[in-house]
């Protein structure tokens, strides 16, 4: 136990409690956090700044506009609805399509609009959301997944995950859902986490349920050496979120779209650790690089020319 | 993680060492001024001491005047009471005094008054605080008739020239005047054989112009029934009172002597009686010392227990022993959440279950907690096909949570288990919210980590029994609620606790093994 401990701290492996009190507390701003928390604002902050987003069909904010979702859906067949205060993937129904007047889930389940509304209703009532309180339901354009990934996930769409301390992105994974994650990007529920190599994009190795692996466990197909197409337009989709929000220390939820590239999913104040199992190194030595530098450079470009200098080789194993 | 110590030195760590310093302070000054013990259940030794006065009443009016203790340094009175029947009793007090009055218009036949006193001796012997009696107020030489005056004469030139201060030369009066076969003793002792033999001495100290005085009191050494008072000698050399057995002249004082009164006040005086005796009885109790601490302060006054909550109606007392101990189960949860990483349903969730463990019994209390969370857990499974909204579900749970416990209450009522009963004690609310929480974990994450919270919390509550149980903590907090700021230092601790928790040593321990 002891040694384990010793050696983590060796490797620089960041723990809960020192990400609380280093690096949430001292870079992020409370009165930033509603903007990423509520994922409304955080669209509405990113479509103004002209960063990419999965296009929002409507928002429902009342009971009473529940009535409104056949209007707001219109003639969309594939959407999802997410409540705006969520974490962790909970709540998100998403539609793959319709079978005569009946909704199909992504697991092929066909659910009834009374189905739907209820979802929505649910949301409104904050049983999803962070303590309860009254949250909004969104209904925004359902992400396909890019080709390029298609053969490492089941059925839902993987994401990927940056974590980016004082604006320069410090480690990299994407989140593969899985018959267990029941199609969601979740690491807690099941979801397998690869590594990224900083500097090429190239997955590393994966880690599922808090332990290594090689290979997806639904395709038995290798994890390691995945490119991520458009690797540094995604790094700095990531880079420039830091003016978007303020936040030093954040985690940024990138989705690769098939036909619009990546999107910013949502973004992340209080990013988990699962990060460090997936490249296999810890976090410390990458945030105290970054933390040492006098000066951030202000253009994202600079910031992700950055990342590529000082991560590149850290990421080779 | 950088070399830095865990724990960063930060107004934190300043606040932390005031605070903790100031309990410690005050834990200091209650344990050697008022003897609060530090551990439940210590003991003293406290004296009873009844004087008894007897009397014949002379068909008329009757007094008894009757001096009381006097505040002694090292002695403490708790409590004191009178015994009398029919007499009126009033009390008269001076500056060097205090008295009991006892009256009776008409008394007759034999009487018996009581007082009856506390004494709680701190020290082990006895000394009197330095006194300066003024060059003014030294007696001045009596006038002796002859013979005696020339007898005294030549008593106190004896001891004069035998002696080097004043102490030694009470000390060889009294041995001088002690030996029977000395004729100018002899001229002494009939000279006043009617007197008693103590006032006599003051006046032959009196010849030297050094003030003295008799003292009265008694010895708690054993307890012992039905004796008079000690009569001892006490002499001032100018700056303080020492005192002289009067028969040989040895210095000090009796075995654990507790002086009643001293000076020239007798300690009976009556009027319209015959017969009177007094006598003292002696027994020692044992006293829980937070008690005596208590009497203490009350007595002293000190300012000191201000603070105590003895001070407050005994129901409250009973509500703050319980709150007061929150705070420690409170710092069990900081431990477990940051320390070990243990997950559980809601914050305080596991210590409001703790609480209603401290009155349930702890096999009983989980019996029962499991019971309600897993019929109440199978109602909201049920609940959930039913598509409610989310507060009026909440209250269809309540609701049902209540009526659980009616039945299991009804039911062990029955079967004649009492324990059954005490689950009326369970904080509904809280069963409430823990068993929602479940289900969303349950519908959202799945069992394993359902069965994971739900054991965190059973963990986190019995660690909290535990501790908030234990009767020398229970104690600790109670006698000493200034351990709070303790508490409160440990707990700031914690929220600067940057290193791991026990949970992600084992959630990493792959990265420790090395490369792949």
């Amino acid at each position: 136990m002891l040694g384990t401990w010793l050696r983590l701290r060796k490797k620089g492996v960041l723990g809960l409690n020192a990400r609380n009190h280093r690096y949430i507390m001292q870079y992020n701003q409370r009165h930033s956090y509603p903007l990423v928390d509520d994922k409304l604002k955080t669209k509405t902050l990113a479509i103004a700044a002209g960063i990419a987003v999965p296009k929002l069909y409507g928002a429902v904010s009342t009971p009473h506009d529940l009535s409104r979702i056949p209007e707001i859906l219109g003639k969309h067949q594939e959407f999802v609805i997410k409540p705006a205060h969520g974490s962790g993937g909970e709540g998100v129904l998403v539609i793959d399509g319709m079978r005569r007047d009946l909704f199909v889930k992504t697991d092929g389940r066909a659910l009834a609009l009374e189905e739907i509304k209820y979802h929505a209703s649910n949301i409104l009532s904050g049983i999803y959301s962070l303590g309860g309180i009254p949250d909004k339901a969104m209904i925004e354009y359902r992400v396909r997944c890019d080709p390029a990934l298609d053969v490492i996930s089941y059925r839902g769409v993987p994401d990927i995950r940056v974590l980016v301390f004082r604006g320069v992105p410090a480690m990299a994974m994407i989140r593969l859902p899985t018959r267990n994650s029941d199609g969601k990007a979740n690491l807690h529920q099941g979801a397998v986490g690869v590594g990224i190599d900083m500097a090429t994009g190239v997955t590393i190795e994966g880690v599922w349920q808090n332990r290594a692996v090689h290979e997806h466990p639904d395709f038995g197909v290798p994890l390691a050496g995945l490119q991520i197409p458009q690797w540094n337009y995604l790094l700095e989709l990531g880079a420039r979120c830091y003016e978007l929000t303020g936040l030093g220390y954040m985690g940024v939820d990138i989705v690769l779209d098939r036909n619009q590239g990546p999107l910013i999913l949502e973004i992340n104040a209080r990013p988990g650790l699962a990060i460090q199992i997936a490249n296999h190194s810890g976090l410390q030595e990458r945030l105290d690089k970054i933390e040492a530098l006098a000066d951030i450079p202000a253009d994202p470009k600079d910031r992700v020319a950055l990342t590529l200098a000082l991560f590149g080789h850290l990421s080779q194993s | 993680m950088s070399s830095k110590s865990t724990f960063a030195l930060s107004p934190v760590a300043i606040v932390v060492l005031v605070f903790t310093l100031l309990a410690c302070f005050i834990v200091y000054l209650k344990v050697t001024y008022l003897h609060m013990p530090l551990k439940p259940g210590e003991e003293s030794d406290v004296w009873m001491i009844e004087a008894r006065i007897d009397f014949t009443g002379r068909n008329g009016p009757a007094r008894v005047n009757f001096t009381l203790p006097q505040e002694t340094p090292g002695f403490t009175r708790l409590d004191e009471n009178f015994v009398s029947r029919g007499f009126g009793l009033t009390f008269e007090e001076g500056p060097e005094y205090r008295e009991a009055v006892w009256t009776l218009r008409r008394s007759q036949g034999e009487q018996a008054l009581f007082y009856r006193a506390q004494i709680f001796p701190e020290a082990q012997s006895f000394s009197r605080p330095p006194e300066e009696v003024p060059t003014s107020d030294f007696p001045d030489v009596p006038d002796y008739p002859e013979p005696l005056a020339s007898a005294v004469d030549d008593v106190l030139s004896r001891a004069r020239s035998e002696s080097a201060d004043i102490f030694t030369f009470a000390s060889r009066l009294l041995a001088i005047l002690a030996d029977p076969s000395d004729e100018n003793v002899k001229v002494i002792h009939d000279a006043r054989a009617e007197d008693e033999w103590v006032s006599l001495v003051t006046e032959i100290f009196a010849g030297a112009r050094i003030p003295s005085r008799a003292v009265y009191g008694i010895s708690l050494n054993n307890e012992f029934i039905d004796r008079p008072m000690i009569t001892w000698l006490e002499v001032n050399n100018g700056e303080r009172w020492r005192g002289f057995d009067p028969d040989t002249g040895a210095t000090g004082y009796p075995e654990n002597f507790y002086p009643w009164v001293s000076g020239v006040r007798e300690v009976v005086d009556t009027d319209g009686v015959r017969n009177l005796n007094v006598s003292f009885s002696a027994t020692r109790t044992s006293v829980v010392q937070e008690e005596l601490a208590q009497q203490t302060e009350s007595s002293l006054n000190t300012g000191l227990l201000n603070f105590t909550l003895y001070s407050l109606p005994i129901p409250m007392q009973e509500v703050y022993k319980v709150l007061l101990m929150v705070p420690l189960g409170a710092l069990v949860i900081a431990f477990m959440r940051v320390v070990v990483g243990v997950p559980t349903f809601g914050t305080f969730t596991p210590i409001l279950i703790a609480l209603a463990f401290r009155e349930t019994q702890l096999g009983w209390g989980i019996t029962l907690f499991m019971m309600i969370l897993s019929a109440g857990f199978l109602v909201r499974i049920a609940l959930a096909n039913l598509h409610l909204l989310l507060v009026p579900r909440l209250a269809s749970m309540l609701i049902v949570v209540i009526g659980l416990m009616t039945i299991m209450s009804l039911l062990s009522a029955r079967l004649g288990f009492t324990q059954g009963l005490s689950i009326a004690l369970f904080p509904m609310v809280i069963l409430t919210m823990t068993i929602e929480r479940m289900s969303i974990v349950w519908e959202e994450r799945g069992g394993v980590e359902t069965i994971k919270e739900t054991l965190g919390s059973l963990l986190v509550a019995i660690s909290g029994y535990y501790v908030m149980n234990n009767p020398y903590l229970m104690h600790l907090m109670f006698n000493f609620p200034e351990l709070l700021l303790i508490v409160l230092s440990v707990c700031l601790l914690f929220g600067t606790y940057t290193g791991y928790r026990i949970s992600e040593v084992l959630r990493f321990k792959d990265l420790a093994r090395g490369k792949p």
